[in-house]
C-alpha cells in the first residue's frame, strides 16, 4: 500500500524518470495505445474516404496502395472504416469498463466494510450472474432490453458494465477485506461514520492500486467484448465502422478479399494487445502481479 | 588477560541500492569478539545494526553490497568465502537466532524434523536413532517441557517463548563458536523474555560459546553483554565495557540512549532526552552522523569524521567532543503524582464486573456456535477526571478487551459500565455523537491507524467537521493549535503519514483523540512500537497533556517502567482477572500479588545488574474454579487456590490484592524492594 503520491503536477524531468524506470511491457504497450489514441483522435479528419462512403472503388477490391485494407461489398474503403471506427471502439471499451469498475467498486466495498447478511446476499447474487457465461450474459440483457434499443451505443455500454460489475466487486470486496483490519477504519467506526462515507473517505483512497490494475485488466478485454457483441449482431447497428461488425460483414470476403476482414481484426488484436501489456506494466509497478484475466 | 580473538570486525562497509541512491546501511565499523565473550550491538531502528549482524553469517540482502573491509572469523575472512564454504559455516560454526520464531520455523513440519535437518546438514548425526536422541538433548538443554515429545509438535502449537526456545535449540544443535542474535526477545512478554535471557546466560557460562546479541533495548544488554557497541546511523560510536557504558557513557549518543529509558523507581533525568530522530538526509557527509541531534556538538563537529578512538583501558568512542561531556546527572524521583482529584469526586468511568467473551453472539449464535472464552472475567474499575489508570499485563491478559469494550466495539457479556454516572450503551450505535466524542481511542501502531491516504490535515480536520461542526477556515486554526499541542509545526499538516517517522505518526494519532476535546482517552499500547528515544518523547507529552488538560486516561501497557513514570493508579490484569489494584506507588512497593511481583522481578533494567529469581518456569495455569494464576504462582497455598477463587484483600492505603496469602505473607515474601538500585523507592514513605 506504500506507494508514493505522485505529485499533482509533474515536472518533464520526473516524467523522464517514470519512463526510464517503466518496465518495458509498460513502455511498448503504453505506445502501442498511444498510437491507437491519436488514430481515433484525429483519424476522421484525415480518413480519405467517409465512413460510409460508397464507391471508393471496385467492391472486393484486393488490398492496393491506394486501398490498404481493400473495398467491401458496398464499395466502401475499409482502411477508412477502420481508421472511423477507432474512437468507437474505444469509447465503449472504456465507458463500458468504467461503469462496471464504479458499480463494483461501491457494491464491493460496501459488502467487504457492512459484511453480515447484506454482505452474504450480495455475494450470492454476484455469484450467481458470474456463473453465466459472459456471452449468454451479454445476449440476455440485449433480448431483454428490447428491439427499441437494440443497436444503441447505451445499450452496448450497459451490459459491458453488467458483465464487469459482479468480477469488479468480488475483486474490490477482498481488497476492502484487508483494509477493514487497519485500525484507522475502527477510529472511524467509533467516530460515528456511515458506511458511505467509511468507503469513500477511507477504503476507496486505499483500494485505488487495486481498483486502477482492474480497470485496466477489463478495458483490455472490452474491445473483444464489444466485438463479440457487433460480430454477433448484437452490438452496433450497421453501418456503423465498429470493428467486430465490420469483421462480421466481411467474413463472406474472408478468401476473396482478406484484407477487408484481417484489416479490423488486426486493430482490434494490437489494441487488445497493447492494452494488456500496459496492464502488466501498471501492475508491476503497482506491486502486484496480476494475473492477466482470460474472461 | 590474554583472550583469544574469535571474530574480528575490520572496517567493514555495506551499501544498499547503486548510485546516487546508495545508502551506506554500516560504514567503517571495526570491533573484536574474544572466545567466549558476549557482544552486545545496540541502536535505534535504521542504525544498521541488523545488516551487520547477519553479514557476520556471510549474508546479505541481494541488494547490498560490501564496500570495504573484513570479517575474520578464526583467520578465515567471511567476505571472501564461496557459497558451499558458508553453507558449511552457517549453522555449524557461527549461528543464528532470529528475531522473530513464529516466521523462523517452518510451519508445514514439526520442530523436531526442522532440529534433526540441521543436524543431518552438517554430518553430526550418523543415524535417525542418533539424531532423534541428540534432538531430545537439545530440547532438555533449552528447558522445554518433555523434550522427547516435543519434537512432534508444529511451531504453531507451541508458545512464544517455546518457539524461540526451539530457535535457540537450532542454533546450538552444531555446537557452534558465535551465535549470532538478533533482538531474540523482542516480541515476548516481559516474563518470558526474562526466562529467555536466563537461560541464554545459562548456557553461555555451560558451553563457553561467544554471542553477539543485537537489540535496540538496552536493558537487556544490561543482562546478558560483556562489551556492548553502540551504532548510530551506521558508526559504531561507542564501545565499552557493559558497566562503564552504564555508569559513565562517553557518547552524547549513548548518554541519551540511557536517559530515554523509562526507570522503574519513577526518577528520569529530565531534559536529556535525544533531539529529533535519525534522519539520513540530515547526516553531514563528512562529518559526526550524530551532529544535527547532539547536544554538545560544536561547528567542527559537521566537518570532522569521528573514528573510534581509545579512551581507556577497553573503551573507545567516536566523538572529539567526549571530555565536554557534562557529567551524568543523578536521577531525581518524579514529582510524586499528586492526586488527580480527591477521592470524593464521583469517577468518570466506572467499570464493574464487566465480563467480555469474543465468538457468536445473539441467542443463534449462542445456538449454533461454541462460545468463545471468556477473556475478561469480572473486572471492576473506576477513572476519575484528569486521572491515569494503567492497566499492565501479559499479552493475551485482557487489556485491550476491556478498551474496546468501553468504547463500543465489543459489547459485554455481563457487567455494567457508567460514564459521569450514566450507563454506557453496551455498542457505539447506542450512543450519541457527544459520546463518541469523550471517548477517544489511541492505537498502538500509528502505521494501521492512520489512513496512509490521507494528508495530516484530512485525518485531523474529519473528528473536527463530525464533532465539532468545525470546517475549513473555522478548523483551521483548531488543528494547527492541535499540532502544537504535540509539539509539530503546521507545516505537518500537508504531509502523508509516509512521510512522518514513527514517533511523529503517534503524535499525529494523539493529536486526532485530542481535536475532539475527549475527556477519556483509551490508551492501548500507544509507546510500544515506537524506539526508545522516541518513547521518551511522546511519553512526555502524555504527562504534559494530563497535567494541562485534565483528560483521564485508560494507560494499557506491559511496559512497567513507563506506567511507572505515568500513572497515578494501576490495575493489574491476569488471564482476564484484575489481580492487584492501587495507587501507582503502592503497587510498586511491597506488599506484591505473586504475578506483580514476578513482573517486576522479570523487567530487565539497564541500571542494576539482576538478581534471579525464583519462579516457576513455563507451568500452565489451571483453568476453572480457582484462581487463574494458580499453577503459574511460585508463592501458591496448597490445593484452596485451584479449588476458590481468592478474595480481594486490603493491603493498606487504596492498594488491595486478590490472593488467598495475607498481606503481611505477601511483604514478607517480596525480593524486589522498589527501586532500580536495590534501595526503597526515594520518598514513599512506609505503610
Amino acid at each position: 500500500m506504500a506507494v508514493a503520491q505522485p505529485p499533482l503536477t509533474a515536472p518533464p524531468q520526473v516524467l523522464g524518470r517514470f519512463w526510464r524506470r517503466s518496465p518495458m511491457s509498460l513502455k511498448i504497450g503504453g505506445l502501442i495505445l498511444l498510437v491507437h489514441l491519436i488514430v481515433a483522435a484525429t483519424g476522421p479528419f484525415w480518413a480519405p474516404y467517409g465512413q460510409a462512403q460508397m464507391g471508393a472503388g471496385l467492391p472486393l477490391s484486393p488490398a492496393s496502395f491506394a486501398h490498404p485494407f481493400g473495398i467491401d461489398q458496398l464499395s466502401r474503403d475499409v482502411f477508412s472504416r477502420v481508421v472511423h471506427g477507432g474512437h468507437i471502439v474505444i469509447f465503449l471499451a472504456v465507458s463500458g469498463t468504467l461503469l462496471g469498475l464504479v458499480i463494483g467498486a461501491v457494491v464491493g466495498l460496501l459488502s467487504g466494510y457492512v459484511r453480515g447478511w447484506v454482505d452474504e446476499v450480495l455475494m450470492r447474487f454476484v455469484e450467481a450472474i458470474i456463473s453465466i457465461p459472459f456471452i449468454v450474459l451479454g445476449l440476455l440483457a440485449i433480448s431483454a432490453a428490447g428491439p427499441q434499443l437494440a443497436g444503441e451505443p447505451v445499450l452496448v455500454i450497459f451490459v459491458v458494465a453488467l458483465i464487469y460489475a459482479p468480477r469488479v466487486a468480488r475483486m474490490a470486496r477482498s481488497a476492502a477485506l484487508e483494509i477493514v483490519t487497519k485500525d484507522f477504519i475502527t477510529i472511524a467506526r467509533l467516530r460515528g461514520e456511515s458506511a458511505w462515507s467509511v468507503m469513500r473517505r477511507e477504503l476507496l483512497p486505499n483500494a485505488t492500486s487495486v481498483l486502477l490494475v482492474e480497470f485496466a485488466v477489463r478495458a483490455g478485454y472490452a474491445p473483444v467484448l464489444v466485438g463479440s457483441l457487433g460480430f454477433l449482431g448484437f452490438g452496433m447497428r450497421p453501418p456503423t465502422p465498429e470493428w467486430g461488425l465490420m469483421i462480421s460483414e466481411n467474413r463472406a470476403l474472408l478468401i476473396a478479399s482478406p484484407a477487408t476482414v484481417l484489416g479490423p481484426g488486426l486493430m482490434l488484436a494490437s489494441l487488445i494487445v497493447g492494452l494488456n501489456l500496459f496492464t502488466e506494466g501498471l501492475a508491476r509497478i503497482l506491486g502486484r502481479t496480476v494475473q492477466i484475466a482470460s474472461r | 588477560m590474554a583472550v583469544e580473538t574469535l571474530l574480528s570486525v575490520e572496517n567493514l562497509g555495506i551499501t544498499y541500492g547503486q548510485g546516487d541512491e546508495a545508502l551506506a546501511a554500516v560504514q567503517g565499523v571495526s570491533f573484536t569478539v574474544a572466545k567466549g565473550e558476549a557482544f552486545g550491538l545496540v541502536g535505534e531502528s535504521g542504525c544498521g545494526k541488523s545488516t551487520l549482524a547477519y553479514q557476520l553469517l556471510g549474508y546479505r540482502a541481494p541488494s547490498a553490497r560490501v564496500a570495504s573491509g573484513r570479517v575474520v572469523f578464526r583467520d578465515t575472512d567471511i567476505l571472501t568465502l564461496d557459497r558451499p564454504a558458508l553453507e558449511r559455516l552457517r549453522g555449524d560454526r557461527i549461528s543464528l537466532v532470529p528475531q522473530n520464531p513464529t516466521t523462523a520455523l517452518n510451519p508445514g513440519m514439526r520442530v523436531g524434523e526442522q532440529l534433526a535437518e540441521i543436524l543431518v546438514v552438517h554430518g553430526r548425526a550418523e543415524s535417525r536413532e542418533a539424531a532423534r536422541i541428540r534432538v531430545a538433548d537439545l530440547f532438555d538443554r533449552v528447558g522445554l517441557p518433555l523434550p522427547g515429545r516435543i519434537g512432534r509438535r508444529y511451531a504453531h502449537e507451541l508458545s512464544g517463548g517455546q518457539q524461540q526456545r526451539v530457535c535457540i535449540a537450532m542454533a546450538l544443535a552444531c555446537e557452534p563458536d558465535l551465535v549470532v542474535l538478533d533482538e531474540p526477545t523482542t516480541g515476548l512478554d516481559v516474563t518470558t523474555q526474562e526466562q529467555i535471557i536466563g537461560l541464554l546466560l545459562d548456557l553461555r557460562t555451560r558451553l563457553g560459546m561467544s554471542m553477539v546479541y543485537v537489540t535496540h533495548d538496552l536493558g537487556v544488554l544490561a543482562q546478558i553483554a560483556d562489551r556492548v557497541g553502540v551504532m548510530y546511523a551506521g558508526f559504531m560510536v561507542e564501545v565499552a565495557p557493559t558497566d562503564e557504558l552504564f555508569s559513565q557513557p562517553r557518547h552524547p549518543y549513548t548518554r541519551g540512549l540511557i536517559s530515554a529509558i523509562p526507570r522503574l523507581d519513577g526518577g528520569a533525568v529530565s531534559g536529556q532526552h535525544l533531539r529529533g530522530y535519525l534522519r539520513r538526509s540530515e547526516i553531514p557527509p563528512s562529518g559526526c552522523p550524530f551532529q544535527p541531534r547532539c547536544e554538545v556538538s560544536e561547528p567542527s563537529c559537521a566537518t570532522t569524521i569521528q573514528t573510534l578512538a581509545d579512551v581507556g583501558p577497553g573503551r573507545s568512542v567516536a566523538c572529539q567532543r567526549w571530555r565536554a561531556l557534562p557529567p551524568v546527572p543523578p536521577a531525581e524521583p518524579l514529582p510524586a503524582t499528586a492526586a488527580a482529584a480527591d477521592g470524593a469526586e464521583a469517577p468518570l468511568i466506572e467499570v464493574v464486573d464487566l465480563t467480555l467473551r469474543y465468538g457468536p453472539r445473539g441467542w443463534f449464535g449462542n445456538l449454533l456456535g461454541r462460545p468463545g472464552p471468556q477473556v475478561v472475567n469480572a473486572a471492576t474499575l473506576a477513572i476519575r477526571r484528569g486521572e491515569t489508570f494503567a492497566l499492565v499485563g501479559e499479552s493475551g491478559s485482557g487489556k485491550s478487551t476491556i478498551a474496546r469494550a468501553i468504547s463500543g466495539l465489543l459489547p459485554p457479556l455481563s457487567g455494567t459500565i457508567r460514564f459521569a454516572g450514566e450507563p454506557l450503551a453496551a455498542s457505539i450505535k447506542g450512543r450519541n455523537s457527544d459520546l463518541k466524542r469523550q471517548i477517544q481511542y489511541i492505537f498502538q501502531n500509528p502505521d494501521a491507524s492512520l489512513n496512509p491516504r490521507n494528508r495530516v490535515s484530512e485525518i485531523l480536520a474529519r473528528p473536527l467537521a463530525m464533532f465539532l461542526g468545525l470546517r475549513g477556515e473555522a478548523g483551521r486554526e483548531k488543528l494547527e493549535h492541535a499540532l502544537r499541542e504535540v509539539r509539530l509545526e503546521s507545516g505537518y499538516l500537508r504531509r502523508y503519514p509516509d512521510q512522518l517517522s514513527g514517533g511523529e505518526r503517534q503524535r499525529v494519532a494523539i493529536a486526532r483523540a485530542l481535536v475532539a476535546e475527549p475527556s477519556l482517552l483509551l490508551c492501548d499500547e500507544v509507546l510500544s512500537a515506537l524506539d526508545v528515544s522516541v518513547q521518551a518523547n511522546v511519553l512526555d507529552l502524555l504527562r504534559a497533556l494530563k497535567r494541562d488538560t485534565r483528560v483521564a486516561m485508560l494507560f494499557i501497557s506491559h511496559d512497567l517502567a513507563v506506567v511507572r513514570g505515568l500513572a497515578d493508579r494501576v490495575g493489574v490484569l491476569f488471564r482476564g482477572t484484575l489481580f492487584e489494584i492501587g495507587a501507582v506507588e503502592e503497587v510498586f512497593r511491597p506488599p506484591f500479588h505473586p504475578y506483580t511481583h514476578e513482573l517486576l522481578m522479570a523487567v530487565p533494567s539497564a541500571h542494576a545488574r539482576k538478581r534471579r529469581t525464583m519462579t516457576r518456569r513455563d507451568a500452565e495455569a489451571i483453568a476453572g474454579a480457582g484462581c487463574a494464576f494458580a499453577g503459574r504462582c511460585p508463592w501458591q497455598v496448597g490445593k484452596i487456590c485451584e479449588e476458590q477463587a481468592p478474595p480481594w484483600r486490603d493491603a493498606g492505603g487504596s492498594l488491595k490484592i486478590r490472593c488467598h496469602l495475607p498481606v503481611a505473607d505477601l511483604a514478607d515474601r517480596a525480593i524486589w524492594r522498589g527501586g532500580d538500585d536495590e534501595r526503597t523507592t526515594v520518598g514513599v514513605a512506609a505503610p
